[in-house]
């Protein structure tokens, strides 16, 4: 233990949202005595409450934090998510499952894709998903967690959709009780230290003054510190992702069975997302005004709900791009304000909490913050944010859909230079770009390629070396494996209902 | 419709030292039905890989997959385990440290937390394997492998193989013989080119012309075959790495050990590595000092001296010729990262083995990788150099940007960047660091109050430590009966 422990960093987050809250709890949970959290928030504003759907790194998250699962699933009346069933990307009436997980096997230093191209030129090849454990049980409905060993159990991982509504309040009452001291009032003036330029204390309405010496910025689009106070200029994706508005509408469940995935369906201005809960489905248009109206949009995804509606349609404006550094001056920013990327992936909620871990690590100590870790910082940001864009931008423009004006933009657009050199050696080659950081590795990428049909024109010479017709058998086995696995796995639901302590009351 | 590549008809590879063969014969049983020809050019005097007898863990995982498994090395070749390397005089006159391999090593050490707390790939699990024993073990004199059957397992260690290097290749040689592999011999006269960049044909000594699809060049740090095609460029490293002269001494009594040293002097650095066929040692000598005395000094022999001019090709692979080892990247044998280089790059022309046609693209991310492995594989060294008494025998050098803020992060914050194709695992680089003199900083995790409890660390870790001690045999015993077999 540190005799000299230097005072704690006065911490002030301002926004109490999802990204405000996991910041100020995470804080407060990791750093006692480094950090003393203070968050402000005023009731009048909404929060977005962005991102149903999550992916498996926050399970971590919850864990680390000392969050017992069951009561934070009950909590949010989250489901188990295997993965997500992309319908109608690459042409419409294709389906294909992107998963928390793998394809196969590699064999003789050759990566499993390759076998199975070889196979499908012979007409050989049932669709890559039946070689995907992960794909299976979603396919079947059923859940069962992952085993921690070697065997083919162990080969997926899993996330939740959850109500993320009823997530930043969860948060909040864990943050609360973990020390953190909220204060309630709107911001009207930002007082910054007319030499350093640094921030120093936020003046809330009432005339109470929040001092601090690093602030962070979960003001959501607003963008109020970062944005607004130190003018952090905004790098704007929106020609490569040209989605600027959901249409936001829950309703029912139409079935006794519930998804252990979330369903993206790409539509003529954009895709929905069908998410389903513990007591109800969230529905959304995600859409770009150049090509939508929103009332278009709207009646698009009443249309399109199975259920009973519960509720109008809530338009959310957003745009893509991110601040050119999320960290600057003692001002960071973590959530919408910082960036936006379209909910396709689910990553909203993993880039929040990205943002909380680099800044945990990179954390000033004694408060007085080393450039050095704050270009650290940005550069770790920017890298995550890079890379999830370009995958992003792949789900439309790999496409052969010519249906629309907006598939026609999205199709014959001019991608990143990062992204078109990736493009370029998967259609040569059949090869992914390799590298270990962020947050897409191989297996992803070759699910969406293979899904949206966007085979390669070449693959790996070793694969036609076996005689097909083994390769085939091999195949067939591991497909019986994976049917026998996901026979033995309890339904989705059935699962929840065992484990009551997870489910909540019905509305 | 995507349609398999046509296979290579022939591949000719530069160079039947170790890694030449090794290449071969890796070559081999990825494309069986390719004709491999091993072109026994005559040895590179200034040859810098081959001369380490050791590499890292990932050699043995290498080594494994082509049919060359660690317990015949021990069998044939003198092999035997190295779990750590102590380091003396890097940091100062009196200090000393161990490095170790492996995911857990000092329960201390804070770094990769990021990577442990669900930022990471998407696909990978939230476990993360915790405890370290590499160095409870070397001190207690024991160690087995793990077995594969389960019955021994060691989670987080991890041991690199040393051997005796005419053994080694003995091993190699009859490998490549039994896949039928045809050799010539003879040095590279001429590259004929192909009009695109690449060779058509490469002529030996003697006659012979021996026309390939692909061509491997590990005829070492001359680069036979890649430094005659016009796109041939190198990149220097000796800003950032000194020209330092290595020798080359008698190897002395067989000892075994699971240790290592590597000590460092006014004069330079002296690289101690145990072996059953004979304790090696080797040095590396600052300019100025006479190498010779130097050795004499230490009571030493010279066998053989080199001067290392440290860089790496700008691209490994040009047209339809691939170097690997010295060819690719001139770095000193110390520590044995030059030879991991050579087998990591090895490795990596497995991953994207083309067929016919080439495709440009696979050569250009074969190049954007091997260049990364052969940078990070620099700063590893660098890290070495910059150490405090290491600049004083060698002078001041130049950080790569990733090297100095590697460093700046490990001394202020306790914390290792993850950079790609980095050699090391951040744990063992924040080890080996530790080892050459940068003391460990403290981040804000370890800071907090009551997180990551030191007391409960270390009861945890010394319950695995028992827990180890009591599995594992003493390792002279395990080595006795594995020899007896």
């Amino acid at each position: 233990m540190p005799l000299n422990r230097p005072n704690p960093v006065r911490v002030v987050v301002l926004g109490g949202g999802t990204a405000g809250w996991m910041s100020a709890a995470a804080l407060a949970k990791l750093l006692p005595g480094v950090a003393e959290v203070e968050l402000v928030e005023s009731e009048d504003i909404g929060i977005v409450g962005v991102g149903e759907a999550t992916l498996p790194h926050i399970r971590g998250f919850v864990e680390r934090l000392g969050i017992d699962e069951a009561s934070f699933m009950k909590a949010t009346h989250a489901t188990f998510k295997l993965g997500i069933d992309f319908r109608d990307f690459g042409h419409v009436g294709e389906r294909y499952v992107h998963p928390f997980g793998s394809f196969g096997e590699e064999v003789a230093g050759v990566q499993f894709h390759h076998y199975w191209l070889e196979l499908e030129r012979q007409g050989l090849a049932e669709p890559i998903g039946h070689y995907s454990l992960a794909v299976a049980a979603a396919l079947a409905n059923r859940f069962r967690p992952p085993t921690d060993d070697t065997a083919l159990s162990s080969t997926y991982g899993y996330a939740y959709q959850f109500d993320a509504t009823l997530f930043g309040p969860f948060m909040r009452e864990h943050g609360l009780t973990l020390g953190v001291t909220r204060t309630e009032g709107r911001v009207v003036e930002v007082r910054r230290d007319p030499e350093s330029g640094d921030v120093t204390a936020l003046v809330l309405a009432d005339g109470r003054i929040v001092a601090g010496d690093l602030f962070i910025d979960c003001s959501g689009f607003r963008s109020l510190l970062l944005g607004d106070a130190l003018g952090e200029p905004w790098e704007d994706w929106q020609h490569w992702l040209p989605c600027d508005r959901a249409a936001a509408m829950p309703c029912t469940h139409v079935s006794q069975e519930i998804d252990p995935f979330t369903r993206a369906t790409a539509m003529p201005g954009g895709w929905r997302w069908r998410i389903p809960l513990q007591h109800r489905i969230g529905n959304g248009y995600v859409f770009s005004s150049q090509f939508l109206s929103e009332d278009e949009a709207c009646a698009a995804i009443r249309g399109a709900a199975e259920g009973e509606v519960l509720a109008d349609p809530r338009v959310l404006r957003f745009r893509a791009g991110r601040r050119r550094q999320s960290w600057n001056r003692n001002v960071l920013a973590v959530g919408l304000a910082s960036g936006f990327l379209e909910p396709l992936e689910s990553t909203s909620i993993y880039l929040a909490q990205m943002a909380i871990t680099y800044l945990i690590e990179l954390f000033p100590l004694g408060g007085a913050i080393d450039p050095r870790d704050r270009d650290e910082f940005n550069r770790l940001v920017d890298m995550e944010y890079d890379r999830v864009r370009d995958f992003l931008i792949l789900h439309f423009h790999a496409t052969r859909r010519d249906d629309s004006e907006f598939w026609n933009h999205v199709r014959t657009m001019q991608v990143p230079d990062t992204l078109a050199d990736k493009l370029e050696l998967w259609r040569e080659t059949g090869r992914i770009e390799k590298y270990s950081d962020g947050l897409f590795y191989d297996a992803s990428w070759i699910a969406v390629y293979i899904g949206q049909g966007f085979l390669p024109r070449r693959h790996d010479a070793r694969a036609a070396l076996p005689d097909p017709r083994q390769v085939r058998r091999a195949l067939d086995r591991l497909e019986e494996e994976i049917r026998r696995e996901v026979a033995a796995m309890p339904g989705h639901r059935d699962y929840l209902v065992a484990e009551s302590e997870r489910l909540a009351p019905a509305p | 419709m995507s349609v398999a590549r046509e296979q290579l008809r022939r591949i000719a590879i530069a160079g039947d030292g170790p890694l030449g063969v090794l290449a071969a014969i890796a070559l081999k049983r990825a494309l069986p039905t390719t004709d491999i020809v091993i072109i026994g050019t005559p040895p590179d005097p200034a040859a810098l890989a081959e001369r380490s007898a050791t590499a890292l863990p990932f050699t043995s995982r290498l080594h494994d997959k082509l049919g060359v498994p660690e317990e015949e090395l021990v069998k044939r070749c003198g092999a035997s385990h190295r779990l750590v390397t102590r380091y003396l005089g890097w940091g100062g006159a009196e200090h000393e440290g161990l490095a170790s391999y492996g995911a857990e090593i000092d329960p201390k050490l804070n770094t990769g937390f990021a990577r442990h707390w669900g930022v990471g790939p998407r696909n990978a699990s939230a476990a993360t394997p915790p405890g370290s024993l590499a160095e409870v073990l070397a001190a207690a004199g024991r160690y087995a492998p793990p077995q594969p059957d389960g019955s021994l397992t060691l989670p987080g260690v991890e041991a690199a193989l040393r051997w005796n290097i005419p053994a080694y290749r003995d091993l190699l040689v009859g490998k490549a013989q039994q896949l039928g592999l045809r050799h010539v011999s003879g040095a590279i006269a001429a590259v004929e080119p192909d009009g695109s960049g690449g060779a058509a044909s490469v002529s030996v000594a003697g006659g012979l012309r021996i026309p390939a699809d692909l061509f491997i060049d590990c005829s070492g740090p001359g680069a036979a075959m890649l430094s005659q095609l016009p796109g041939f460029r190198s990149t220097d490293y000796s800003a950032r790495l000194p020209a330092t002269a290595i020798v080359e001494t008698r190897p002395r009594a067989p000892m075994l050990a699971l240790e290592d040293r590597i000590v460092l002097a006014a004069a330079g650095w002296r690289w101690d590595l145990a072996g059953r066929d004979g304790a090696m040692a080797w040095l590396g000598i600052a300019a100025g000092v006479d190498p010779e005395k130097a050795a004499a000094g230490l009571g030493l022999e010279p066998v053989s001296m080199v001067r290392v001019t440290p860089g790496r090709a700008a691209e490994p692979w040009l047209g339809n010729v691939v170097a690997l080892g010295d060819a690719a990247a001139r770095l000193e044998p110390l520590g044995g990262f030059a030879l991991d280089l050579s087998h990591r790059q090895l490795d990596l022309l497995l991953d994207v083995l083309p067929g016919r046609p080439l495709s440009p693209l696979e050569r250009a991310e074969f190049n954007r990788r091997a260049g990364l492995m052969a940078d990070r594989a620099g700063d590893v060294l660098g890290a070495h150099y910059a150490a405090p008494m290491a600049r004083a025998a060698f002078g001041e050098r130049a950080l790569s940007d990733e090297l100095a803020l590697t460093l700046d992060q490990h001394v202020r914050r306790g914390r290792v960047p993850f950079f790609e194709e980095t050699p090391l695992l951040t744990r063992e680089t924040g080890s080996l660091l530790d080892a050459l003199g940068f003391a460990v900083g403290e981040g804000a995790l370890a800071r907090a109050e009551g997180a990551d409890d030191g007391e409960a660390r270390a009861g945890a870790f010394a319950a695995r430590a028992r827990a180890a001690l009591g599995a594992v045999p003493p390792y002279r015993e395990w080595m006795e009966r594995l020899v007896r077999g």
